[in-house]
């Protein structure tokens, strides 16, 4: 066991009275602050299992929704044809394709917290890690919605799949998008598993509190883990590898994500700079979508006030600033560069951004994503209000949604062929079906709150066992042990 | 002396085939802008009407246009000479390379981009990349044609369904059928023997299709002719359609 | 095998199989030439039967084009031009290649028709029965009976319908037929006619050799879009285009029409200055060449002459300088020029130039068009003044019976003209109509004949070809509805002594049996009959074009007067164009209909062509609705700003407007004929380009379908910097 000082905050606590500092540091953080185990357990399990019947009125409006909004509205499309949709020529991508990426862009944020902020040993991380990952896999899942709404013929939509077959056909590995189809798959089944492996203990600790048909599935997905040494140690050891496997796996889909645009003979999209572009972008997102999961599940279930607290939405509004500004970075390195190119197509793309009858919508994404944060984030006060930084969060969503908005549909109506340049682009059916993942995504993930501990107790508990404070002379000092 | 680095002269992938089987010379002074071309590509072709909403939100259907632009102000001004602009059958086709299904393809035998209707799951992704925005996208049924419209239909060519792209090809079922009568008489085909609807229709002769890799032929002659461009050519797509520019003030200065 | 395979080994096994086998096919070879074939084969590659090809007239306009309909299984496929055909020699125009869905509309007449109501309620309502062709031959049988009273009114193309009514009213005692249409109307044929009478002494629409011109001045001659005979003038041009010395083409008329987008020159002169102008390069050319002007130009003010057309003095000199370099200078005189009250002395003047330009009878100049086979009759359509007179007759309760083919008057005649309301006054009207048009609508009888494609007939042609010729139709399909040709009732009705139109039409061509010099030549009729089946008609090999005579026609004074000058920006001049793929006929083709306009690219729709400039200075944009308002009617229309127009001008195509005629043409866009009035020239063809209006806003704005980008092409929507 060795043992360091952490990076947790302390300095701010100069001016209070020593006591009175340790008992601040316990009530701040949850780290500090530990509870016996089996009222934990029994906490979470309550949090698991108290539903009001709002609870069930919001999730039966919402399963109204996805089935009218998402599978009705899906169903016309795929028997009428996608005229129902916004799209004609040039404009042959845009809301679905917008939204593909705006949802793979918001499951970046459950890896990025959970698998890197694990593998640097973010201290704040422990008790959201499993409502991040819950996040990725289901917007994931609203993505691949997305994507498959895109296809004129999704009913043939296995032809994708590179499976050899009496039709003699077979994938063309040249093509972006199939990098894509096979990177979201990837990054799907890993995060699923990687959703799965620190849900084992919780589950075997539901199993083991629990009656009933709750009982009998928890056993299943438990898979026998009883808590001894060796499965500790294995359990530890998968959960390294894949900390780590999944990380390279994160940046590239969003990096193989950003082909679709970059790797296409189109100004404005043909641009180096798109893979790291877009994935600080995917951050950007996440990390905002992240802070208002948070915030909801916090105001909204029981005991999670205990476990979810200020400091951590200080963490999620610190992250959010820095994100921000590296994707200010990314976002001017981008227009410099195309705009230091002199391509007068591409020119004529980024006065087209500005000037064009979506202007607004740039300077909106400018302000959402940049200024909004840059001038709220900075004050302590106001990253700790959850009103704000919920405000912030939902403002950089919809900044974001605009980037991908001017990249997909705003920037195909610029073209090579000025005769043919963009006539207008009015949304159609993309916008129930877009309204429906939302609801399916919120719907799933109450869904997923009546049945898996979306603290992982036995993350906090192994960091509480870990920290401690002690006292050189007066100054108490946070300690963390190294647990291996 | 400075000693340079010598940069590599680019040379694009694909090198075989750098002429083309088939191919079209458009003369722009030629060219009256009349849409016969487009009138019988559309016949002979199944290409389906869309009604005025859709014809107006960029959803027609034709496989060729006439484009024209206007240069100047009242009353210096001037349209631009009209532009027939269909599929370019590129050499080095940027469509291609991006179909994850392979729906298009180049072929082997007429060296042209096949479109596999039955193939296309409706990506569109082919589309965006085309710099010519050649291609047209089948938003919905548009062949439903209330009877008896749809005898007209030609029995050659596929009514393709909604969900698919397609663009020009050539009039490929006219190729294979004079191709096949020639190999079955042991000879190429002749010069001006097939012609796609376009330029059969073409009552100024504008558009002239015929063998790129017959230096004798009408179109190998017309595109190496002083006056001829392609379009795009610096995006090193090896278009197989070229135009002959000219068209006003040619005499006058 | 005996030896066991560990789990372990059959996984490492397992994964390096999977992982080769991605490797190999991932990084294999490229798509590019692999043989791909499709799931199924798809048409294009196979062999679906066998097709049949038969030649015959294109029937979308009167210029008589040929054409070849590859048929499979009985059904028409696609329209191709006869090689063969002098006129087209192989080539269509859009309108041709759409004809496929005339024969195949869902909106054709499928019975002869009946109204039901009777003649109780003549111009109201109508309640079609269906009825038997017997009864139909009965219908017209009795209305033959008294044959004053009966009119029959025909379209423009002078075929085998017009001879046999021709003699079955000379026979009976009728009045002689009328053709007529709104094309025309348009080019002012008749005022070209009778200034070919007053200049070189013979009726006629002449024919101008404009493939062998080095410089071709047109004034408004719209001929590639639908002026006489547009695919033979197409081909002219081209060929014009294409000699060692590239022909010059330099296009004067208000607007920048198709045909001036392919002119090296425009100058958008004043509407009505035509002949000033033409009259004003006559003399300067001649002052320049001979030293002294004739004395039909000497009485014109060059400067006042350039004044009137809005040009300066220079750009008259500038023509005048190209004309005296050039070979073979041609001057045209285009429709609209001649459709002012001063048109017949601007077509005169225009054709004096070519006078002077030494051009009857010369290569690339101006000829007598060729005698036709069937007899050398100048066999002109109506002109406007004789359509008001008919009118008049029909209101005076003359006409008895009204008997209408091949023309739809309500719709191509100006509203101001009082057509369809004469219609109501006239007891019995039948109309021939292929489709439910206006004139079918208003009737009370309708039989309707064959598609064009369904049937059989020649057609004389006179325009287009320096050839003597006869273009010959043949049914292509067999006739798809319970329709009857036209010729085949009148002669069961009339009791004529032929058997059948076939009879008919071989009685008639029989005496070319006879002739020498023709495409080809047969020992007897069934022979040539097989022949001109075969080839699509007949024709002389050699041209058979006249030449003119000119004594005298320079010492003749012109009368030519300024047109009205309107100071007030308020009033526009109108200029109304058949459109180029449209027409008269067009509307009910969806595909033409969705063939985007060569210069506005507007479809399915009617518009307004403004000046930008005027449309700022009246507040107006584009797809705002106006009101167009002239002395005789109104419409409402969209803008579209046109950078190509004068400003002191607004343009609207003739074409859409239809109120019947089919699902695709009906209540879609206007009828620019209904802001026509009843003003004639000398001639009597319609000064329908005298015609002011004023435009009003409404607030209401319809969006125009069009193909091009308004902001690529023109910037809209993106400000500026």
């Amino acid at each position: 066991m060795a043992i360091s000082a952490s990076a947790l905050p302390h300095a701010h606590a100069e001016s209070h009275a020593h006591h009175d500092h340790e008992a601040e540091l316990r009530r701040e953080h949850l780290m500090l602050d530990p509870k016996p185990r089996g009222e934990m357990n029994a906490m979470v399990m309550e949090s698991m299992t108290t539903t009001s019947w709002k609870f069930w009125v919001v999730a039966g409006i919402l399963a109204l929704i996805v089935a009218v909004a998402l599978f009705g509205a899906w169903g016309y499309m795929i028997s009428e044809g996608l005229y129902l949709s916004g799209k004609n020529r040039p404009g042959y991508w845009s809301l679905f394709l917008v939204h593909t990426v705006f949802w793979v862009g918001i499951s970046h944020a459950g890896t990025f917290v959970s698998a890197l902020l694990r593998v640097f040993k973010v201290e704040f991380r422990r008790p959201f890690t499993r409502a991040a990952e819950l996040m990725t896999t289901f917007a994931l899942a609203q993505a691949g919605i997305q994507i498959f709404a895109h296809m004129g013929r999704v009913w043939l939509a296995y032809w994708m799949f590179p499976i050899p077959n009496q039709r003699q056909l077979w994938v063309n590995f040249q093509s972006p998008l199939m990098w894509d189809f096979l990177a979201i798959n990837t990054y799907l089944l890993a995060s699923t598993m990687y959703l799965f492996l620190p849900l084992i203990p919780d589950l075997a600790m539901a199993r083991d509190r629990s009656t009933g048909w709750r009982k009998s599935v928890y056993r299943i997905l438990a898979l026998g883990f009883r808590g001894t040494e060796a499965e500790w140690t294995h359990l530890r050891i998968a959960l390294n590898i894949f900390a780590f496997a999944i990380l390279p796996v994160m940046f590239s889909v969003h990096t193989i994500v950003s082909w679709d645009f970059a790797v296409a003979m189109r100004p404005g999209w043909s641009s180096t700079i798109f893979g790291p572009y877009f994935v600080i972008g995917a951050l950007q997102s996440g990390v905002a979508a992240v802070g208002m999961v948070v915030i909801v599940i916090r105001y909204t279930m029981k005991h999670m006030d205990y476990f979810i607290r200020k400091e951590h939405f200080d963490a999620i509004g610190k992250l959010m600033l820095v994100i921000s500004m590296g994707w200010a970075y990314f976002f001017f390195n981008d227009y410099m560069i195309q705009w230091y190119g002199g391509d007068s197509f591409t020119d004529a793309l980024l006065h087209f951004h500005e000037a064009g009858p979506g202007g607004w919508i740039w300077f909106m994404m400018l302000i959402t994503n940049v200024a909004i944060p840059w001038l709220v984030l900075w004050n302590r006060a106001w990253r700790r209000n959850p009103v704000i930084l919920f405000s912030v969060g939902l403002l950089i969503n919809v900044g974001m949604w605009a980037e991908r908005y001017i990249i997909v549909p705003v920037s195909l109506q610029i073209n090579r062929m000025p005769f043919l340049w963009g006539q207008d682009f009015r949304p159609g059916i993309e916008v129930p079906i877009f309204i429906g993942t939302v609801a399916f995504f919120i719907l799933l993930y109450m869904l997923a709150s009546r049945f898996l501990p979306l603290v992982p107790v036995w993350e906090v508990q192994e960091g509480q066992m870990a920290h401690s404070i002690r006292k050189y002379g007066k100054e108490p000092v946070v300690t963390v042990a190294e647990l291996e | 002396m400075a000693i340079l680095p010598k940069i590599p002269e680019y040379k694009a992938e694909w090198a075989e085939g750098e002429e083309g089987r088939w191919g079209i010379a458009i003369d722009m002074d030629l060219c009256t802008g009349c849409q016969a071309c487009v009138a019988a590509c559309s016949m002979e072709n199944n290409v389906p009407f869309v009604g005025e909403h859709d014809a107006g939100y960029g959803r027609q259907m034709a496989w060729i246009r006439v484009e024209r632009l206007w240069e100047g102000e009242y009353p210096e001004v001037r349209a631009t000479p009209f532009q027939p602009v269909m599929c370019q059958q590129c050499g080095a086709a940027p469509c291609e390379a991006v179909c994850p299904v392979f729906a298009t393809v180049h072929s082997q035998a007429e060296q042209i981009n096949l479109q596999v209707y039955n193939r296309c799951v409706g990506t569109r992704y082919c589309a965006n990349n085309c710099p010519y925005v050649a291609r047209v996208f089948n938003w919905a049924d548009y062949s439903n044609y209330p009877e008896p419209l749809a005898n007209q239909f030609n029995p050659d060519v596929t009514v393709r369904r909604r969900g698919v792209m397609e663009k020009c090809t050539f009039c490929i079922q006219r190729i294979h059928k004079a191709t096949d009568q020639a190999k079955a008489e042991g000879r190429e085909v002749r010069d001006g023997e097939v012609q796609p609807a376009c330029a059969q229709a073409c009552p100024a002769e504008a558009i002239v299709f015929g063998r790129l890799d017959d230096p004798e032929s009408r179109v190998s002659k017309l595109s190496k002719d002083k006056r001829s461009v392609k379009l795009l050519e610096d995006l090193g797509t090896q278009p197989r359609v070229t135009y002959l520019k000219g068209g006003y003030h040619g005499n006058l200065g | 095998m005996t030896e066991k395979l560990s789990r372990r080994d059959f996984l490492k096994v397992v994964g390096a199989g999977a992982a080769t086998a991605a490797v190999l096919t991932g990084c294999g070879p490229a798509s590019r030439y692999v043989t791909r074939e499709p799931y199924t084969k798809m048409p294009e590659y196979n062999y679906n039967g066998q097709s049949t090809y038969f030649a015959t007239t294109c029937r979308e306009c009167a210029a008589g084009c040929g054409l070849v309909v590859r048929t499979m299984q009985g059904r028409a496929i696609k329209t191709e031009g006869n090689p063969y055909n002098p006129v087209n020699l192989g080539k269509t125009c859009a309108r041709g290649q759409a004809t496929l869905q005339g024969l195949y509309n869902p909106d054709r007449v499928k019975n002869p028709l009946r109204n039901s109501r009777g003649e109780s309620n003549p111009a109201g309502e109508r309640d079609w029965t269906e009825m038997s062709w017997d009864a139909a031959i009965g219908v017209v049988a009795e209305a033959l009976k008294a044959p004053a009273g009966v009119q029959f009114l025909l379209g423009l193309a002078p075929d085998h319908l017009f001879d046999l009514v021709s003699d079955l009213c000379k026979s009976l005692g009728a009045p002689a037929p009328i053709r007529y249409g709104a094309l025309s109307m348009f080019e002012a044929r008749v005022t070209l006619g009778e200034a070919a009478r007053a200049v070189f002494g013979r009726p006629d629409t002449l024919f101008f050799d404009l493939a062998n011109a080095d410089l071709v001045i047109s004034f408004g001659a719209n001929f590639l879009e639908t002026w006489i005979s547009p695919v033979a003038f197409t081909r002219g041009y081209a060929r014009m285009r294409k000699q060692r010395a590239r022909g010059i083409l330099i296009q004067l008329e208000p607007r920048l029409s198709q045909t001036a987008a392919k002119a090296d020159l425009w100058y958008p002169i004043k509407p009505g200055s035509e002949g000033l102008v033409a009259a004003a390069l006559g003399k300067l050319y001649a002052e320049e060449k001979l030293g002294v002007a004739p004395v039909a130009f000497e009485g014109v003010d060059v400067t006042a002459a350039a004044e009137a057309a809005g040009l300066e003095v220079e750009a008259l000199e500038k023509l005048t300088a190209l004309l005296l370099d050039a070979d073979r200078p041609l001057v045209l005189p285009g429709g609209a020029a001649l459709a002012h009250e001063n048109g017949l002395e601007t077509a005169k003047a225009i054709l004096a130039l070519n006078v002077l330009l030494g051009n009857p009878g010369k290569p690339g100049g101006v000829y007598h068009t060729p005698v036709s086979p069937l007899g050398e009759e100048y066999r002109r359509p109506a002109s406007l003044k004789e359509m008001a007179d008919l009118v008049e007759r029909m209101n005076a309760g003359q006409i008895k019976t009204l008997l209408v083919h091949g023309v739809n008057p309500v719709f191509e005649l100006p509203k101001a003209l009082g057509f369809e309301a004469a219609l109501a006054k006239v007891p019995t009207v039948i109309s021939f109509a292929t489709f439910p048009d206006e004139t079918a609508m208003a009737a009370h009888y309708i039989f309707p004949d064959h598609h064009g494609l369904e049937s059989w007939g020649y057609q004389r042609v006179t325009d287009g070809t320096g050839q003597s010729m006869l273009s010959g139709a043949q049914p292509v399909v067999a006739p798809f509805y319970n329709t009857k040709s036209t010729v085949d009732v009148l002669l069961a009705a009339a009791n004529l002594p032929f058997k059948d139109e076939v009879e008919y039409l071989q009685n008639q061509v029989a005496a070319l049996v006879e002739q020498s010099g023709g495409f080809y030549s047969a020992p007897d009729l069934p022979s040539f009959w097989a022949l001109f089946q075969q080839f699509g008609g007949w024709w002389k090999n050699d041209p058979g074009l006249g030449v003119p005579g000119v004594a005298g026609v320079l010492e003749k004074k012109l009368n030519l007067k300024t047109g009205e000058k309107s100071a007030s920006y308020d009033e526009f001049d109108l200029l109304v164009y058949p459109s180029p793929i449209l027409a008269e006929a067009g509307a009910n083709k969806p595909w033409l209909q969705e063939t985007p306009d060569p210069m506005t690219t507007v479809m399915w729709n009617s518009w307004i062509e403004i000046n930008p400039k005027t449309a700022k200075k009246l507040g107006l944009h584009n797809d705002d609705v106006v009101r167009v308002v002239s002395p005789y009617g109104a419409v409402e229309v969209s803008v579209y700003e046109y950078p190509a127009i004068r400003p002191d001008a607004v343009a609207i195509p003739f074409g859409q407007g239809h109120t019947a005629y089919g699902r695709y043409a009906q209540q879609r866009g206007v009828n620019p004929a209904d802001l026509f009035g009843p003003r004639f020239n000398a001639a009597g063809d319609l000064a329908f380009a005298d015609v002011k209006v004023r435009i009003e806003k409404t607030g209401k704005k319809r969006e125009l379908s069009r193909l091009e980008s308004k902001l690529g092409v023109y910037g809209e929507g993106m400000e500026e910097h």
